[in-house]
């Protein structure tokens, strides 16, 4: 993951640079999808919009995708899978974190 | 015979969350509410679980506005989104033509990290354009007052409390969702801060969106894994 060096102490990343910004990834299954878009409505980051009632995920740079996963877990068809969460860079890196899990016993 | 019955419950354990767990975990943040009111009945047990939560040296530095006039949850709702656009025109440097302002914005970032984070940053245009609601329509808005005399860490404690309440909240079926953004009204604006009475010693910390979810918005889901170092027995290990 990397490690937090003295120059990312005053280096800000450029927020629409998808090379120092990546933000989250789900997947949409479109055929378990029923188009009901309470996905879209659930997203905070406006980064799931609805092109014919269907969710998509905005691209680069404009996803800005917090991994919150409101969109799976409203999801009534369980369409949406969560793929990659978001990496920041410089000033904001993303240290000290794994792969992602559900809740373990 | 007490030996027993906790082998026994330590190994229900294993095999299952408690309900408590259940409510943590399955907890989403709710954006989007039925306009059907919440019975005053369970917010006042909501603030009852606020009212117990721990604090430093007991000294419980919060104060509780409980915001169910639609017309006032309308009007600060508006002030908001005039005052993130006025911030959007200043610090959005990803519009066109606008790069210029990007350095700016860096050292700006750099001495206000917490406001400036990409998160924040990123959502003040989506307010601005009415793509992210405020409160998202809920009928109930607690919002949290710290009171600054607080011993420690007064800002603390009321998350303590406000995390309480929003568990108490979502094992009554009901959703919620936490709003700082409310803070540009409620700490900027003198007009609110003297129509609502927020004044000396009690200061803004943040506010909670209470009401009933459309659809089932509550469920497990996938997060990142946080390394965690162990120390045990002179040994250190990190687990995640």
């Amino acid at each position: 993951m990397g490690r937090f060096g003295f120059l990312d102490r005053f280096r800000i990343p450029t927020y629409n640079d998808p090379e120092q910004m990546q933000f989250g990834i789900v997947e949409i299954d479109y055929e378990k999808c029923t188009r009901c878009s309470l996905c879209a409505g659930a997203c905070p980051a406006g980064a799931l919009i609805l092109v014919d009632k269907q969710p998509r995920m905005r691209e680069v740079p404009e996803n800005e995708c917090a991994f919150c996963g409101d969109c799976a877990a409203i999801c009534p068809a369980g369409a949406i899978l969560m793929k990659s969460p978001y990496r920041f860079t410089r000033f904001y890196k993303t240290i000290d974190q794994g792969e992602s899990s559900p809740p373990r016993l | 015979m007490a030996e027993k019955n906790r082998t026994e419950a330590l190994d229900r354990l294993k095999s299952e969350f408690t309900e408590t767990e259940k409510v943590i975990l399955n907890r989403r943040s709710v954006r989007q509410y039925k306009k059907e009111q919440v019975p005053e009945f369970m917010v006042r047990r909501i603030l009852e679980a606020g009212r117990f939560a721990p604090s430093s040296g007991n000294y419980q530095p919060w104060k509780f506005i409980v915001l169910r006039d639609a017309e006032i949850i309308k009007g600060i709702t508006e002030t908001v989104i005039s005052l993130c656009r006025m911030f959007r025109a200043m610090t959005d440097y990803r519009r066109k033509g606008y790069a210029w302002l990007r350095p700016l914005i860096k050292v700006m970032t750099r001495l206000r990290y917490n406001d400036l984070h990409p998160m924040p940053f990123t959502a003040i245009p989506l307010v601005a354009e009415g793509k992210l609601g405020l409160w998202h329509g809920a009928p109930t808005v607690i919002i949290i007052l710290k009171d600054i005399r607080g011993a420690a860490n007064p800002e603390l404690d009321c998350g303590i409390a406000g995390q309480n309440m929003v568990l108490a909240a979502h094992s009554m079926g009901l959703g919620t969702c936490w709003v700082a953004f409310s803070k540009l009204a409620l700490e900027y604006s003198p007009l609110w801060k003297r129509r609502l009475g927020i004044s000396y010693p009690y200061k803004f910390a943040t506010s909670l969106a209470i009401g009933w979810p459309v659809g089932n918005p509550d469920g497990m889901i996938t997060r990142q894994t946080h390394a965690v170092d162990w120390f045990e027995n002179g040994t250190v290990k990190t687990i995640s």
